[in-house]
């Protein structure tokens, strides 16, 4: 489905050049979804907006269902950390989620049809009218996760994206993610700076190292399917996991690097 | 230091392609004005060439009476300025440091601002006639409310805390006004300078073009009533180099002051009409 | 004294107060006046009514406002329509900037002898003159308002391949609007400057000649009265500004307020 292949970004600034990703290959299979861990300043968001078309790599290739990703592609849709300023405080939160959904060529009928789902998909009722910045944090980013959804994307980035809200509306937030990644048959790719999220959410967690970021290990993560706060956090595999994971980072912020091929 | 040299390099060309842009604007703007009247597409009659108009700046700078009617809008325009922002800053801090003030002269404010100065043109005429006064009083009145509005805004925003702490240790007003109102207000008060020196300067000229007072105003209307069509357009364009400079002056002095202000927003900086 | 008023009445009291004040000492001060130059204010109110109130007052009225529309709407489309693509590319800006510098610092009173040479003294100079004038703000802050556009907003637009002009429909001028605005409403004074100068200086008729003649003929109430008229104009039009601005930027209102509060 989407495959990242020996990805390097540098930024070339007139004063300095920083190479952010030196050497990053993975791939996702369909209907996965994998999560992305990393110290603070792995270049995790570079890499996200890398494979969302949004940044041009220095090198290296993105291929989303066998077509390389040279600009945002149809089949992808982003869900950003700063929910209140990626959506639109001009418009209702109804016209927020139809927006994208106007070029895509699809009769009015259809159009509401999807709005109308995505946003009871996300639990949010009755705010079809009101307007962004009315709403509370976290009804605010399941709005750009109602928007996402009702793209009808193959591949859902999202970047950090309850990096801001308070620690309940995140749990509540992340098991939103699990049910309608479980629905919608949807890859996620979901960047994280928080390791437990990490673990309890993915499939796969791609530890990433310390900027020029490599890949330290892809961590299979083997619990059950079937996940809830509770239980799952509670779990010795989950405390393991979560060790394997934490103890990876701390290595990565001393410096440490995978021997390379 | 390789290193190092490379970094001021990098920076020096960026800033210099930035220039060497502004330049082509500039050339390029010369250019059209040089090429549009010589093919016709509009009379030399009516826009004589670029050249033309230079030669005609360069011989007037050699006449008294240029450097006569320069000084006389300069004259105007300081004076007029100058006592906006001392009756600004006066009534503005006496006006501001008073809610009870504040509240009252509001609505008067609000209705006298959209007044437009040059609606006392008539009254000016008659009172003065085409002497300076008649310019200092539409220079005045429009430039005072400039700074009176950006006064009012800095006296509102001295922080409460500042003023408690002040009088809680005994500080009488005057040294209130000296030690906690004024620092804070000098920013407000830097770009309310800065746009009124602009509106001052509109001001004076526009007098001068319609009262007829002595000045660049004055010179541009007349040489178009005479027919000396390159002189005008000479003329027109000293005003404007002095309005840049004028313009670009009081920013740079604004951001000089604002520079020992970190606090102070800085989203009025750009867009001052 | 704040105590004794319940609000509403209150805050109308303290409106009207000063300028009821100021009014009421105009009118005591002025009431016997022998000055030539300043009529007593009851005259002056009385030749008022009978001037502007009147059939004459209509051909005198209606052209000026209508010069002054045209060159506003004219200099609002531009301003915007040159703005736009200023705004969006450095490279525009960094060649265009010194020359618009310039052409903004030249007083645009100073062109209505210019512009007399090309159009003579009829509506199309004042038209442009206005135009000329009134261009500059709304330029300047829609430059502003582009260049402020919020990134984030900016890479959700690219990520959900929103179409260049559905792009500037959705994004770019909501999002510059609130700067756009203010452009609009410090270019409104400008207008009705120019519109009264370049009346003053060349015209048959509107309010900025009338003024001029009553001055010429030492018509003093009438004269005083027009100033009147044409302050009331500028208070009436940035009324009207406010109302249609409350409407546009409501969207903009209510998040400001949401941020002050949040």
């Amino acid at each position: 489905m989407l495959e990242v292949k020996s990805l390097r970004k540098v930024y070339e600034d007139t004063s300095r050049t920083v190479e952010a990703i030196r050497d990053v290959s993975f791939s996702v299979g369909q209907g996965q979804l994998v999560c992305i861990v990393g110290p603070s300043g792995a270049g995790k968001t570079t890499l996200l907006k890398c494979i969302a078309g949004l940044l041009a790599p220095s090198s290296g290739d993105i291929i989303l269902e066998g077509q390389r990703v040279v600009e945002p592609p149809p089949a992808m849709a982003v869900v950003f950390q700063e929910y209140g300023r990626s959506l639109f405080p001009w418009m209702s939160v109804h016209d927020n989620v139809a927006l994208p959904l106007k070029h895509k060529k699809i009769d009015t009928a259809r159009r509401e049809a999807l709005v109308r789902n995505a946003l009871s998909a996300v639990d949010l009722k009755g705010v079809e009218a009101a307007y962004p910045w009315q709403l509370s944090g976290g009804m605010q980013q399941r709005v750009a996760i109602a928007r996402a959804v009702a793209y009808e994307p193959h591949v859902l980035l999202m970047d950090e994206p309850f990096a801001a809200v308070d620690a309940q509306t995140r749990a509540d937030l992340e098991d939103l993610i699990r049910v309608l990644w479980h629905r919608l048959r949807v890859t996620v790719l979901f960047v994280t700076h928080d390791i437990d999220e990490s673990v309890y959410l993915g499939q796969r967690v791609l530890v990433m190292s310390h900027a020029p970021t490599v890949i330290m290990e892809d961590v299979e993560i083997d619990l059950p399917d079937e996940r809830t706060q509770l239980e799952t956090r509670s779990m010795n595999r989950f405390g393991e996991l979560r060790k394997h994971i934490y103890s990876k980072i701390q290595l990565a912020k001393q410096g440490w690097r995978p021997p390379s091929e | 230091m390789p290193a190092a040299t490379a970094k001021v390099r990098a920076k020096t060309s960026a800033r210099t392609i930035v220039w060497l842009q502004g330049l082509a604007g500039l050339a390029g703007f010369a250019a059209l004005l040089e090429v549009v009247p010589r093919s016709g597409l509009i009379s030399p009659l009516y826009l004589p060439p670029f050249s033309t108009i230079m030669a005609a700046l360069f011989k007037e700078t050699t006449t008294a009476e240029f450097w006569t009617a320069l000084s006389d809008t300069l004259e105007a325009w300081a004076l007029g300025l100058a006592i906006s922002v001392v009756a600004g800053v006066v009534i503005g801090i006496g006006i501001g440091s008073s809610h009870v003030l504040r509240a009252l002269t509001h609505s008067t404010i609000e209705f006298l601002r959209p007044i437009p100065s040059v609606a006392l043109i008539p009254l000016a005429v008659l009172l003065f006639g085409s002497q300076i006064q008649s310019t200092l009083v539409l220079v005045v009145y429009a430039s005072f409310w400039q700074v009176l509005i950006q006064v009012l805004y800095g006296v509102q925003d001295v922080d409460p805390v500042a003023r408690e702490t002040a009088r809680s240790y005994g500080l009488g007003a005057w040294a209130q006004i000296r030690y906690v109102t004024w620092p804070t207000t000098l920013p407000y008060l830097m770009t309310g300078i800065r746009l009124a020196a602009a509106v001052a300067l509109i001001l004076a000229i526009t007098s001068e073009v319609a009262i007829d007072t002595q000045g660049l105003g004055k010179e541009i209307s007349d040489t178009e009533s005479g027919g000396a069509v390159p002189i005008m357009y000479a003329y027109v364009i000293v005003a404007g180099i002095i309005g840049v400079i004028v313009n670009v002056g009081a920013r740079a002095l604004e951001r000089r002051v604002l520079a020992w202000h970190p606090s102070v927003r800085l989203d009025t900086a750009e867009t001052g009409a | 004294m704040k105590a004794l008023l319940p609000p509403r009445p209150r805050r109308i009291a303290v409106a009207f107060g000063l300028p009821a004040a100021l009014i009421a000492g105009w009118w005591i001060t002025s009431a016997d006046s022998q000055s030539f130059y300043f009529p007593p204010l009851q005259t002056i109110l009385h030749t008022f009514g009978k001037l502007w109130f009147s059939s004459k007052a209509l051909p005198n009225i209606v052209p000026s406002l209508w010069r002054f529309s045209v060159g506003y709407l004219a200099a609002a489309f531009l301003g915007i329509a040159i703005g736009v693509p200023v705004g969006a590319s450095r490279n525009l800006r960094n060649v265009l900037e010194p020359v618009l510098e310039f052409l903004r610092a030249i007083p645009p009173p100073v062109l209505v002898p210019v512009l007399i040479l090309f159009t003579g003294i009829g509506n199309e100079m004042k038209a442009l003159v206005i135009v000329f004038g009134c261009i500059w703000p709304v330029l300047l802050n829609t430059v502003a308002g582009v260049r402020s556009l919020d990134e984030v907003l900016a890479e959700t637009v690219r990520s959900y391949r929103i179409g260049r002009l559905s792009r500037l429909q959705h994004f770019v001028l909501p999002g510059a609007s609130p700067q756009i605005f203010t452009g609009l409403r410090q270019a409104l004074p400008i207008g009705i400057i120019l519109m009264v100068v370049s009346e003053m200086f060349a015209a048959s008729d509107g309010i900025g000649f009338s003024l001029v003649q009553y001055q010429r003929t030492f018509a003093i109430p009438e004269m005083w009265s027009g100033i009147i008229l044409l302050g009331i104009i500028g208070i009436v039009l940035s009324l009207i500004f406010r109302a249609i601005e409350a409407r546009l930027l409501g969207w903009y209102h209510g998040l400001r307020q949401s941020q002050r509060a949040g």
